[in-house]
């Protein structure tokens, strides 16, 4: 009997589960179908944008003496002797071989710069994404925790200035700091003088590093990382501190909470569950955004730094008027975006179901 | 939820702690990087270094490390032999044999001989980027006589033709032709090897690529071969660096992880630094003069007279004190340095009468005084260099002394070059730093003021005067060099009278450098040649990192 219970139970579960897979894959297919037509917009927009700025791109190339018949040859391969339209309908079909054209900038095709640069840049934002979580869930919990007392004023001093200040800010601080009047930390790169760099695999030089058995070069790495990724990660966590605090703030006073104390549930289970949870659902989606933002906002933190990566070559290949460099950039930025929306709408669904089950 | 989050972070924390044990115990074995003479220099980016693709500072500093020149520039910018150990021309100067030196080992072992220059000259003409532009309206055909002798035929004589070949770097034949990649645009040549030019090097210069990161750095090994002359403590290892933020140049600075800073540091930060004990400034000439060019099409600049009243109305002297300490003020359309620079040339100066009294001579006057909004002046400045908006507002000031209004505007330099190409959107005056392209006055003369050179960024003045045209080509195909130099000097007079620019001041180039580098330019050795500055041949570096 306990038998045939416990077979019925299981197959119940694996069917609810499924049923639940299928709600979230339908869910998710839903979001990626809204963020394509988002997509190709965003590329036109700014295949447009980047062909109506001012400066010859042509020129730029070819370099300010060149004879004009360069200057045309390079206009020829970028095919800017063609109308707007079909420079875009051939920068499509090139997309779809997976080639995002030639750099003016680098004198290589982009698609080899955005597989350089793109993955230098994932690791330190993924690095400044932890600090922001981490950071923003611990001031966010002591600050609503004791909401209105000691705690929670130094707390919420900390986030204006945190806010108020950008990262550029704090990388030159920290820089100054912590690289140069205490060298805790190097100052620059991302291997140290005499580092031997891992071969290259994933493109993701910790991966690789450990990947070819080098700690020494991947504790190096992540050294040099530190001082980036936490100013990276100040901004956006003093703000999503602010949103758990607020949010936990506004939990408190729920009728729910009060219910639950009086039925003597333990304070501890009520501060995770009925409180910390439904108080990370806006914090969730701004954390997500804010995340995603912090490969458009790196440049002048991996300026500073000297990082490698690919807010840098955004910003240089727009100083240059690289087209295609710019196109790919905004569209890389665009795609990240347009995961991380989706990647928190499934979160956001799951902490609570509300939201998932309207949108389905 | 809650048991399984903890159990996921106690695993990742597992994890880390592991990693972390691992690591702490690699690094205690981890030997000891073998100490070297490092020379760490600050560049603005990017540095392409394929001699037939850069032609900027940093592209042509790599050159000079990675390749050998046909001519190197001595002190002051004197051409002495290099690969071509001789010359001679025909006296119609339209035929010019070089002899190459032999002995001379590419960094692949292979000898350096006349087939690597002949293809070296054919490849930069074809490709027609780069430094191309000094030799594709001259060169008819190069060839090779034998191992040893090269045939340079012209279509014209040209008589900065010696200057001229410091920009043609040495290539190995065979390498590049062993790299290109077909299909290319250059037919059967392929690519001629560009894809594989930027990140690698087949030059015979005294050091070698060892790593290229396009949007990082350059680093160069020494080349323990090189058949030329090194300096006893020459470095090991160059490495090139992109610094775009002066406060991690500091900081690199004062922590010794950079031996020489880029030429960009803000006047503020070298007077920061410079009161370190282990820290030195050192001054020398870029080869380049600061102009305000008048567009002398656009009234009231058109007016020769007006726009003497400007030239005697500027501060000079507050502008060079104040605002570019140390840099000599300008006596003329070319650096002073540069060899055929005229020195006596009558020069303009602040004299408010005199400028009053030019002001009346024009065609304006009394209106322009009378009406000052009617007449104003566009000073465009370019928005990436700061210092040069207090020019502007100086020199605004200064005209308002003599009744002029001046409208100071910030522009990007893309879009100062895009309006600089056509002569209507022209501002009537933008401040401009302009370098030669070789060391000699003619470079300048050709490409400031000649009228094949008026819809580009080097020239506002839009002067087109066929005279000043005539003469300027008159003295480009003058083979004799004391000659040419006379012709020289004849164009600057002419040019000083014409008065199309405010010749503000010679350029000098400012760096910091730890004092463990021994820099020529610290004993007032110069070459006036962009990219020559950084010579891994005579810097010495008297520390090991």
């Amino acid at each position: 009997m306990f038998k045939y219970i416990l077979v019925i139970n299981v197959k119940s579960k694996i069917v609810r589960c499924v049923f639940k897979m299928r709600a979230i894959w339908k869910y998710v297919g839903k979001r990626v179908l809204y963020v394509i037509p988002t997509l190709i917009g965003l590329s036109i927009f700014i295949f447009i944008l980047s062909r109506v700025l001012p400066g010859d791109p042509a020129l730029m190339a070819a370099g300010p003496n060149a004879p004009k018949w360069v200057v045309e040859q390079i206009r020829h391969q970028l095919r800017l002797d063609k109308p707007l339209w079909e420079q875009y309908y051939y920068w499509l079909v090139d997309l779809f071989h997976g080639d995002l054209g030639y750099s003016i900038y680098t004198k290589r095709s982009v698609t080899v710069d955005v597989v350089e640069y793109l993955p230098a840049s994932l690791q330190l934002i993924f690095l400044a994404a932890l600090f922001e979580i981490g950071g923003a869930l611990a001031l966010g919990i002591i600050s609503g925790r004791y909401a209105y007392k000691l705690p929670d004023n130094m707390v919420r001093v900390l986030a204006y200035i945190g806010i108020s200040v950008p990262s550029f800010v704090w990388g030159l601080l920290f820089q100054l700091i912590f690289a140069s009047l205490i060298p805790l930390f190097p100052s620059h790169g991302m291997y140290s003088y005499g580092t031997i760099s891992p071969p290259r695999v994933t493109g993701f030089s910790l991966i690789d590093s450990l990947i070819a058995g080098q700690f020494d070069t991947f504790v190096d790495i992540l050294w040099h990382m530190v001082l980036p990724a936490f100013a990276l990660s100040l901004g956006a966590m003093a703000q999503d501190a602010r949103i758990i605090r607020a949010g936990m703030v506004d939990t408190l006073q729920k009728d729910h909470v009060s219910l639950v104390r009086a039925y003597g549930i333990p304070e501890r289970t009520i501060f995770s569950k009925y409180i910390l949870k439904p108080s990370l659902v806006p914090a969730v989606t701004v954390m997500g955004m804010d995340i995603a933002s912090l490969l458009g906002n790196a440049f002048m933190v991996e300026m500073i730094f000297q990082w490698p990566g690919f807010s840098r070559y955004g910003i240089n290949v727009m100083l240059n008027k690289d087209i295609n460099g710019i196109v790919a950039v905004v569209l890389v930025i665009g795609i990240i975006f347009a995961i991380a929306n989706i990647l928190v709408d499934v979160v956001v669904a799951y902490l609570d179901p509300r939201i998932g089950r309207r949108s389905a | 939820m809650n048991k399984k989050l903890l159990a996921a972070i106690s695993v990742i924390v597992v994890i880390i702690i592991v990693i972390g044990v691992l690591a702490a115990v690699q690094s205690t074995q981890k030997p000891q990087a073998e100490k070297k003479r490092l020379l760490r220099i600050g560049f603005s980016w990017p540095t392409y270094i394929d001699p037939a693709v850069g032609s900027d500072y940093s592209s042509s500093t790599a050159f000079t490390n990675l390749y050998d020149p046909l001519i190197f520039p001595g002190e002051k910018g004197v051409p002495k032999p290099w690969v071509a150990e001789s010359w001679e021309t025909s006296p119609d100067g339209l035929t010019w044999r070089l002899h190459i030196k032999q002995g001379i080992k590419f960094h692949s072992g292979d000898e350096l001989k006349a087939e690597d220059v002949v293809f070296s000259f054919q490849r930069l003409l074809t490709i027609g980027k780069g430094y191309a532009y000094l030799f594709t309206p001259y060169i008819d055909s190069v060839t090779a006589v034998d191992d040893y002798t090269v045939k340079v035929t012209l279509k014209k004589p040209y008589g900065p033709f010696v200057a001229a070949m410091m920009r043609v770097y040495v290539l190995d034949k065979d390498v590049v032709m062993q790299h290109i990649k077909k299909p290319g645009p250059y037919g059967d040549n392929g690519d001629y090897g560009t894809d594989w030019l930027l990140t690698h090097d087949a030059g015979s210069g005294p050091y070698k690529v060892k790593e290229v990161v396009l949007e990082d750095h350059v680093y160069m090994t020494r080349f323990k071969d090189y058949w030329g002359p090194m300096t006893e403590n020459a470095a090991d290892e160059i490495h090139m660096l992109s610094l775009a933020q002066p406060a991690t140049e500091k900081t690199l600075l004062t922590q010794k992880q950079l031996e020489i800073s880029s030429q960009w540091l803000p006047e503020e930060t070298i007077d920061a630094l410079a009161k370190e004990n282990y820290l030195k400034v050192a001054a020398f000439p870029g080869g380049d003069e600061f102009y305000i060019m008048m567009h002398t099409k656009k009234p009231p600049l058109d007016d020769i007279h007006v726009r003497k009243a400007i030239a005697y109305a500027v501060d000079y002297d507050t502008i060079v004190d104040q605002i570019f300490p140390g840099n000599p003020i300008a006596k003329g359309p070319v650096p002073s340095y540069l060899p055929g620079a005229d020195p006596n040339l009558p020069t303009y100066y602040r004299d408010l009468d005199k400028a009053m009294e030019e002001l009346q001579k024009s065609k304006y006057w009394p209106d322009i005084k009378n009406n000052p909004n009617k007449y104003a002046i566009d000073f465009h400045w370019i928005a990436e260099v700061p210092a040069e908006e207090k020019v502007a507002i100086m020199v605004a000031q200064n005209l308002q002394e003599i009744g002029l209004k001046v409208n100071v505007v910030k522009v990007p330099w893309l879009s100062v070059v895009e309006e600089m190409a056509n002569i209507s959107t022209s501002p009537h005056m933008v401040s401009v730093f302009v370098s030669a392209h070789y060391a000699e006055a003619g470079s300048l003369l050709e490409s400031r003021y000649h009228s094949k050179s008026a819809d580009t960024w080097e020239q506002n003045e839009w002067l087109l005067n066929e005279t000043i045209d005539q003469m300027i080509e008159d003295a480009l195909s003058t083979i004799d060099t004391n000659e040419r130099y006379q012709e020289y000097a004849e164009i600057q007079r002419a040019i000083m009278e014409l008065c199309p620019s405010i010749f503000l001041f010679d350029h000098m180039l400012k760096v910091v450098h730890q004092d463990y580098v021994k820099l020529p330019q610290d004993e007032g050795y110069y070459t006036g040649v962009m990219g020559y500055d950084f010579d891994g041949r005579l810097i010495e570096v008297l520390s090991t990192t």
